[in-house]
């Protein structure tokens, strides 16, 4: 059953030099029960599209067109008031990224976390401070920490304790922005097996936004692959590992080292992420990609399906 | 690096920074503000025919209201009151300049000193810093300036003695972050002497910087020796804009309402140190490191 | 750096200033050209040049013949019993008068900088909140605008205004001129009357650096991550600002207050003297204007200490409220 079907977004941003195109006709399709993993370079527009789905773009952003559809909700022109009672943290909630400031230094973290119970249900605090006991054995945090401030957590703490604050309500879904990025690698491991776990125990629908591709191999069963405000690529996760079709997704997929594999020669992608107020003509990707065609410089190449789940916008593969 | 690429170089670093300075609306303002004060200071002798020597007045004319004659009025000996504004300008800029520069120097010296020794050296200065702060300023300048005695370099002395503060905290900051860089420990690992690298490699980076803070100063400044000559400190030859206020005061221009007196010299302060508010603002925009993401 | 290691080191600071400040004071009213007693018996004083024997036996009696060293400790002794001297021109103690016109200087810059902050905390709010707008802009110019103001050319205008003009206020004092109030009541309701405008004074005056230094900590603050959790949330507007984001803005402000009090005793300073305000700064004023160097010496130093205490409360006010330092750093 479809939980959240993005169709053709389009969010802008305006800004003193010019309009940036941030998210620039994206599709997406997620069940419920998946794991999404949004994966690219910084500033290619995955951020930019949660924030959407989750209408927090700042002042200067606007989605321009498009429609995303959560649980038959028409998100785009939900009411404000609808949308902070019955959406908000009920059925969506988040996990930032660089949980060093997503928590408030002035209160403690159970604290916090009650004030999202209380916020949207009508419960005793008492009831609420059972929850937060809950949550913290859930994400293996001692529960006589929710008395402390977040100075007093550590980094693999802290994130822990955001992942119970996202849990908080029991949502249909959770959005991970790069939720272990900050952490070193031995904790980095520790919260993806949680983040596994939790996934498992709780089936909860996750979309999972970072630039580290181990990341997603770790904890998602689909991944989509954005470039410059688009996405190239989007299919489960095996297909999208082990047989990857667009250059791009190539390019990001064979410059994964393994210690088990041979030495491989390291190719990495030539040329910069290209500037969103004047992107490229045509295919985005073309000044970098080792494919490119004529018309790749002309025309933007559609969104195709290649087998069952399995997309691409390439011309390569539209002949 | 050849002589004329080095000039090549200081000449686009010029254009981008006159550019930049171009965007910021308060700095177009602020500047737009200063010129003109500056023009009128420079050439009060050439805008006006009156005579602001105290005995230069028509004594019949004292204490009149604007008029076609004299535009802003008379003052209690019958001078014209917008010459007096005029040339007051003079001493009032000429004294926050100064100010502001030596301050500014005091304050250079002392954070480079401090950030770039570290130790002892560092400690001291910075508890020096502590305790100029929290001492309240005017207190300390008025029992300074009734000390020495109050002439043009005295008040100087007294306001600048006050208000290096800022740029040494300021300064100290800023090579604290650069000292992280490799080109000091490069620098030092060549031999190269520590005035070498204060002077060559420290300096240029802060320079602009403390051009930015001075400017912020002069606005300060100017209020500071309004201030002290309100209350009677300032020089009594000199006619800034702040002793004209304290004659106006003094003569009671309050209760007897002459507010042309008291009026006009106060807007040109606040407009002047609005002025250099606004450019040292736009300045520091441009100069500081610190990059808000907001 | 721990809660107790904060409040010593804060401890060391103050005892330090304070020392200094009374080294100083002393050695500042040394360096004078000329010698205390010639000033003492100055012509302008009244009295006719004295023999060398009256000099000595004066100088004498004052001190002023022993060693700088020795009259340091006799100085630093006489300022820990609250001995500051007599004054030049009135035949009182020092002390004396100090104590009577303190009163006054705290009531004046308590009132006015409590409704200077709460105006700062209410507008910065609103400012931040709507950044860009027309208002924020506008409050913007406004406070940059009064910071810029002489601040006793601000009490000379108001005195134009709402005293000569309007003639809704007094000029000057703290109440009429010999008259003799008949309650507490009457004798307070001319006190208040008196205080208004010097207070909205001070209140302008403090008013446009504390909002500058506000707006700017809550935009900082709006855009930290945590304030983006508490919209995912969906927490109510009022809630996020008021709840928050409010508190984390204040920590900054009650820093600059404790950095700024000495810059808000010289707007005091400055209101006094125009208001003719019988307070320390009206009495510093007076002092230097009739070259009584024990009253100046010793109202700047009392002046001086109170300021360094204050800014040392205001501190371990901060050192409260503020969870890092109240329950130190990290055990992660």
């Amino acid at each position: 059953m479809t939980l959240l079907e993005v169709e053709n977004l389009h969010t802008y941003f305006e800004t003193r030099e010019g309009t940036v195109k941030a998210v620039d006709d994206v599709s997406l399709k997620m069940e419920r029960g998946d794991s999404l993993g949004l994966a690219g370079e910084s500033g290619c527009g995955k951020t930019t599209t949660m924030l959407s789905i989750m209408r927090l773009l700042p002042s200067n952003g606007k989605i321009i067109s498009g429609k995303i559809n959560f649980d038959g909700i028409d998100m785009v022109s939900l009411d404000e008031d609808e949308l902070r009672r019955k959406i908000r943290w009920k059925r969506m909630s988040m996990v930032f990224q660089g949980a060093m400031n997503a928590l408030n230094p002035v209160f403690r973290v159970g604290d916090q976390i009650v004030q999202a119970i209380v916020s949207h249900e009508n419960i005793e605090k008492e009831k609420a401070w059972a929850r937060v006991e809950e949550l913290f054995q859930l994400v293996g945090i001692d529960p006589n920490r929710a008395k402390d401030y977040p100075h007093e957590f550590s980094g693999g703490m802290k994130q822990r304790a955001v992942i119970a604050l996202s849990l908080a309500l029991n949502p249909d879904l959770v959005i991970a922005d790069e939720p272990v990025t900050a952490l070193d690698v031995i904790v980095q491991a520790q919260i993806l097996e949680l983040v596994r776990e939790l996934i498992n125990k709780l089936n909860i629908s996750m979309i999972l936004i970072t630039h580290d591709l181990s990341v997603i191999a770790d904890t998602c069963n689909k991944a989509a692959i954005m470039y410059a405000g688009k996405i190239v690529e989007q299919g489960d996760i095996m297909t999208i590992f082990k047989s990857p079709e667009h250059p791009y997704s190539q390019g990001l997929l064979t410059n994964y080292p393994s210690i088990k594999s041979e030495r491989m020669r390291f190719t990495p992608i030539s040329g910069r992420p290209p500037n969103l107020i004047n992107p490229p003509s045509g295919c985005r990707f073309h000044p970098r990609c080792p494919f490119a065609m004529e018309v790749c410089s002309k025309k933007v190449p559609e969104t195709i399906e290649l087998e069952r789940g399995h997309y691409i916008a390439c011309h390569l593969k539209t002949n | 690096m050849m002589a004329g690429t080095k000039t090549a170089l200081y000449k686009r670093r010029i254009r981008d920074f006159i550019l930049q300075y171009k965007e910021s609306k308060l700095g177009i303002v602020g500047l737009f503000i200063l010129v003109f004060f500056i023009f009128v200071a420079t050439f009060a002798n050439n805008l006006s025919d009156h005579s602001i020597k105290p005995t230069g007045g028509i004594l019949k004319d004292r204490f009149k209201p604007p008029s076609s004659k004299y535009i802003l009025g008379t003052d209690d000996v019958g001078r014209d009151i917008a010459t007096l504004i005029m040339y007051g300008g003079r001493i009032s800029l000429l004294i926050g300049f100064l100010a502001a520069i030596i301050s500014g120097g005091i304050g250079t010296i002392v954070g480079l000193t401090a950030g770039y020794f570290g130790g002892w050296k560092e400690d001291l200065l910075m508890r020096i810093t502590d305790i100029v702060l929290v001492i309240p300023g005017l207190p300390l300048m008025l029992v300074l300036a009734s000390l020495l005695g109050s002439n043009f370099w005295n008040i100087i002395f007294v306001i600048s003695v006050i208000g290096w503060t800022g740029t040494a905290r300021v300064v100290r900051a800023q090579v604290l972050s650069l000292k992280e860089r490799a080109f000091i420990e490069s620098s030092k690992a060549i031999g190269a002497s520590d005035l070498r690298i204060i002077g060559y490699h420290l300096l240029p980076n802060v320079f602009p910087l403390i051009v930015a803070q001075m400017i912020l100063g002069v606005g300060g400044a100017i209020l500071s020796e309004a201030a002290l000559s309100f209350l009677g400190l300032g020089d009594p030859s000199s006619v800034s804009w702040g002793m004209i206020l304290h004659w106006a005061f003094a003569v009671g221009s309050l209760s007897s309402n002459y507010w042309w007196f008291i009026i006009p010299p106060g807007i040109c302060i606040t407009l002047v140190s609005l002025g250099f508010t606004f450019v040292g603002f736009a300045l520091d925009q441009i100069v500081n490191p610190r990059i808000r993401r907001r | 750096m721990s809660g107790r290691d904060y409040f010593i080191k804060r401890t060391v600071l103050v005892v330090t200033t304070i020392f200094v400040v009374i080294v100083i004071n002393f050695f500042l009213f040394r360096i004078m050209p000329a010698n205390p007693v010639d000033i003492l018996i100055s012509p302008t004083q009244g009295q006719e040049k004295m023999g060398i024997e009256i000099k000595e036996a004066l100088m004498k009696d004052l001190g002023l013949d022993r060693p700088l060293y020795i009259q340091f400790i006799i100085y630093l002794k006489d300022v820990l019993q609250l001995n500051l001297g007599y004054s030049f021109r009135a035949p009182r103690p020092v002390i004396q008068i100090i104590a009577e016109r303190l009163v006054n200087t705290l009531v004046l810059m308590f009132t006015g900088n409590v409704i200077s902050i709460l105006m700062a905390v209410s507008l910065g709010v609103i400012a931040a909140w709507k950044r860009g707008s027309k208002t924020d802009l506008g409050s913007l110019i406004s406070a940059l605008t009064l910071t810029s103001m002489p601040m006793f050319w601000v009490g000379g205008i108001m005195l134009l205004i709402f005293s000569v003009r309007l003639d809704l206020f007094p000029m000057f004092g703290v109440t009429k001129i010999g008259y003799s109030h008949p309650n507490f009541l009457s004798y307070l309701g001319d006190y208040l009357h008196h205080l208004f405008l010097p207070m909205i004074t001070m209140a302008l005056v403090s008013f446009g650096g504390l909002f500058l230094i506000m707006r700017n900590s809550l935009m900082d603050v709006f855009s930290e991550d945590y304030i983006l959790t508490a919209k995912a949330i969906g927490l109510s507007e009022r809630t996020i600002i008021f709840k928050n984001a409010l508190q984390n803005a204040m920590l900054p402000l009650v820093t600059i207050i404790a950095i700024r009090i000495g810059f808000m005793f010289s707007g005091s300073l400055l209101t006094e003297t125009v208001f003719s305000w019988p307070g320390l700064g009206y009495t510093i004023y007076q002092a230097v204007e009739w070259r009584d160097y024990p009253i100046l010496q010793g109202t700047f130093l009392i002046i001086t200490i109170l300021v360094v205490i204050s800014s040392f409360v205001a501190e371990l006010i901060y050192g409260y409220i503020d969870p890092r330092i109240r329950t130190g750093a990290s055990s992660g």
